[in-house]
């Protein structure tokens, strides 16, 4: 039973995660939303490992903590970048790629 | 000292110099040291090659010596190493003589260069002699071929000397495109062959192989046809009379005794690959006849000294290449030897010339011998054995070709045409030597001759040298004969044969018309009749064709291929390109550029995804 409210736990983290990158037009807060999905999957390697049988998938997550901080370095560069051209960080700004 | 010894010796010695040479500027910038070194290399080099020489002429060295090269599947594809018999080593002494003569020669010669002129021209002579001797030793035709472009690259550093001259640099580009055009015919045969026989050399395992294949004829066809551009045989000698744009001791070396003799060594080498060749020999003595006959015309009308002397070394390579067509080893390897002394003697007796009066035209000198009576004496020397007046080397070497390829044309009557081209041509030869001697050494002084004087000990003892070989050499044939492994050819001093009497009759006569034109004044009106004539040959005709073939087939090409470049190849690409940056438009109007809405597509992506493959699982799939 437990391991249900825990995977619960990391679902509805996940479809928050979701909501927010769709719904955010601030891109930091799209920045924090793909975070909360990120660490939604995190939780659910943490919680395997747990219940199953050493800890590959704990060490496994904290490579994966590091490359989303890297990747979290490359987006907030993206987010500076579209605020220097722009001088806001809406993400309806950077369309250019429409006609 | 063991043969194998002194040939690595007579090999490596000038490579060592030309080595230090290169690397160490300085000492190459400092002229006289470099050129010191450089003739202790060639000495070196010559010592331990007449070493050998007496060694199989006293005894007999056969060595074969070979080292693997190019391993494959633990066999060697390839060996590099050493063959010495009486062949190679006869033009190890042959190569190293003349290039000690041409070095000490050029000590003097070359005085009023900078320092660092004068060391790079040493080091390039330094660098010819290793590689040279590298391609006498060769035993295989791998190791041949790769001497063979070395002196090719030597032969173009050498006539470029004076690269600051644009018709030097002109010269040294156009023999180096020549000679390379017709090295594609050599490894194409070595290709050919290594396919057919497994290997590069040319023993009776690798003739047999050819033939049995069928690819004697055309493996012996491509080789002939680097030995034409090599050795500078009718029509690809065009680029050998601009070579004479180098400094004269080159032309004499390289350009006259031993760079252009390559080609003929390729033959002898190879004989047995030749001899299989039914098809080629009689097409070889027939190029062989028409450049000697050829090549002496073109050498009458010529008013450079240098000129002269190049078209004749085309003529007498001419000589050899007829009588290897004919079956002759001996008549086309002797006739190598003597030549190589005697053309070399010549070569040098005109750059004597060249370095009192600054000149190379004929009509600047006349009335030398008041001046310079050594020189004049050396030339003179050097023409009568040219011309084959008995006594003198190239008389033996001459009439043994004459002979043999007056016995071939009792096997196929095709021979008639190398044996008239080659006794007609007897008597130009003659003819333009003559004139060159009657012209120049002779007749009224010129106001350039009046300041000419002889020369140091460094020029004067090489021509003497030089001169005694020219006269003596020939005496030596049947020790050469026994050396060579031939075994039918009996020398006598007193060989006078109807043929040998025949050529002398033609030497004779056209000095006696030497004498009768430009002596005695007679014949005025047959010499402005034939002038036209003389200005056609003197013009070029045959490089004007070679231009034109170049011109329309060659570029013809080039714009075929350029235009196909242009508008196939990349008309495809771009064709591409275009119609991508195209589509990319059209669909661009889907485009939002919302991220939000594109986040939403991911979403009903995944989410669809995720459907079809419950589904998928439930049906039971895999």
């Amino acid at each position: 039973m437990e391991l249900q409210i825990l995977l619960s736990i990391a679902a509805i983290l996940f479809c928050v995660g979701i909501y927010g990158v769709i719904s955010r037009r601030n891109a930091i807060g799209v920045l924090l939303s793909l975070e909360l999905m990120a660490n939604a999957v995190n939780l659910n390697l943490v919680i395997f490992a747990r219940y199953g049988d050493g800890a590959v998938g704990q060490a496994f997550t904290l490579f994966a903590i590091a490359l989303t901080v890297a990747e979290v370095v490359v987006g907030l560069a993206l987010v500076v970048l579209l605020y220097r051209t722009r001088h806001d960080v809406l993400t309806e700004l950077a369309s250019d790629l429409k006609r | 000292m063991t043969p194998l010894i002194l040939a690595l010796i007579a090999v490596f010695a000038p490579l060592i110099v030309a080595t230090l040479l290169v690397i160490v500027r300085p000492l190459r910038n400092t002229g006289k040291p470099a050129a010191g070194l450089s003739v202790i290399g060639a000495v070196a080099s010559l010592v331990a090659s007449l070493a050998l020489f007496w060694q199989s002429v006293t005894g007999h060295v056969d060595v074969l010596q070979e080292v693997m090269w190019l391993p494959e599947g633990g066999y060697p594809m390839a060996t590099i190493g050493v063959q010495l018999d009486g062949i190679s080593v006869s033009m190890l002494v042959v190569v190293s003589l003349v290039a000690t003569c041409v070095q000490v020669f050029s000590l003097e010669y070359m005085d009023s260069e900078t320092d660092a002129d004068y060391g790079r021209y040493f080091t390039w002579q330094s660098l010819f002699l290793f590689t040279m001797q590298g391609l006498v030793v060769s035993p295989n035709l791998l190791q041949l071929f790769i001497c063979w472009e070395l002196v090719g690259l030597c032969s173009y550093l050498l006539i470029g000397f004076y690269w600051q001259k644009p018709s030097a640099a002109r010269a040294a580009v156009k023999a180096f495109w020549i000679t390379k055009f017709a090295d594609m015919g050599l490894l194409l045969g070595l290709i050919v062959q290594y396919v057919h026989t497994g290997g590069f050399g040319w023993d009776d395992t690798i003739v047999a192989g050819l033939a049995s294949a069928g690819m004697v004829n055309v493996v012996a066809a491509m080789y002939f046809f680097a030995v034409m551009g090599k050795s500078a045989q009718f029509p690809l000698h065009v680029w050998l009379p601009d070579a004479m744009e180098g400094p004269t001791p080159v032309s004499a070396l390289l350009h006259a005794a031993t760079m252009v003799a390559a080609g003929v060594y390729l033959i002898v080498r190879a004989y047995p690959i030749f001899l299989a060749a039914e098809q080629v020999m009689p097409v070889m003595a027939c190029i062989g006849g028409v450049t000697a006959f050829l090549a002496a015309c073109m050498a009458i009308v010529q008013t450079d000294i240098k000129k002269v002397l190049a078209y004749s070394t085309c003529s007498q390579l001419g000589y050899m290449v007829a009588a290897l067509g004919g079956g002759s080893l001996m008549g086309g390897y002797f006739h190598l030897t003597t030549h190589a002394f005697f053309k070399a003697l010549l070569f040098l007796a005109a750059g004597s010339v060249i370095h009192a009066i600054h000149s190379n035209e004929i009509s600047d000198m006349g009335g030398l011998w008041n001046r310079m009576k050594l020189t004049t004496v050396v030339f003179v020397i050097g023409s009568l054995a040219l011309a084959g007046i008995p006594l003198l080397s190239g008389f033996y070497s001459k009439d043994l070709i004459l002979e043999s390829l007056y016995e071939a044309t009792h096997h196929d009557p095709i021979y008639w045409i190398p044996f008239i081209a080659c006794t007609v041509t007897a008597g130009l030869t003659a003819y333009y030597m003559g004139r060159v001697i009657l012209l120049a050494f002779f007749g009224e002084e010129s106001e350039k001759v009046s300041h000419a004087h002889e020369h140091g000990l460094a020029m004067s003892g090489p021509l003497v040298l030089l001169a005694t070989l020219a006269v003596f050499a020939g005496f030596g044939g049947g020790q050469l004969g026994h050396l060579y492994g031939v075994h039918d050819y009996h020398f006598s001093v007193l060989h006078v044969t109807p043929v040998g009497g025949l050529a002398f009759l033609m030497a004779l006569s056209g000095f006696g018309g030497a004498y009768a034109l430009h002596t005695a004044g007679m014949g005025e009106g047959l010499k402005t009749s034939l002038v036209p004539l003389g200005d056609f040959i003197k013009s070029g005709p045959v490089d004007r064709i070679w231009v034109a073939i170049y011109r329309q087939v060659l570029h013809g090409v080039a714009d075929a291929l350029g235009w196909f470049d242009r508008y196939i190849i990349d008309g495809l690409i771009n064709a591409f390109g275009a119609w991508c940056l195209n589509f990319g438009e059209q669909i661009r109007g889907m485009q939002t550029g919302r991220i939000n809405d594109y986040m939403h597509v991911v979403l009903m992506a995944i989410l669809i995804l995720a459907a079809v493959s419950q589904v998928w699982l439930r049906m039971g799939g895999a």
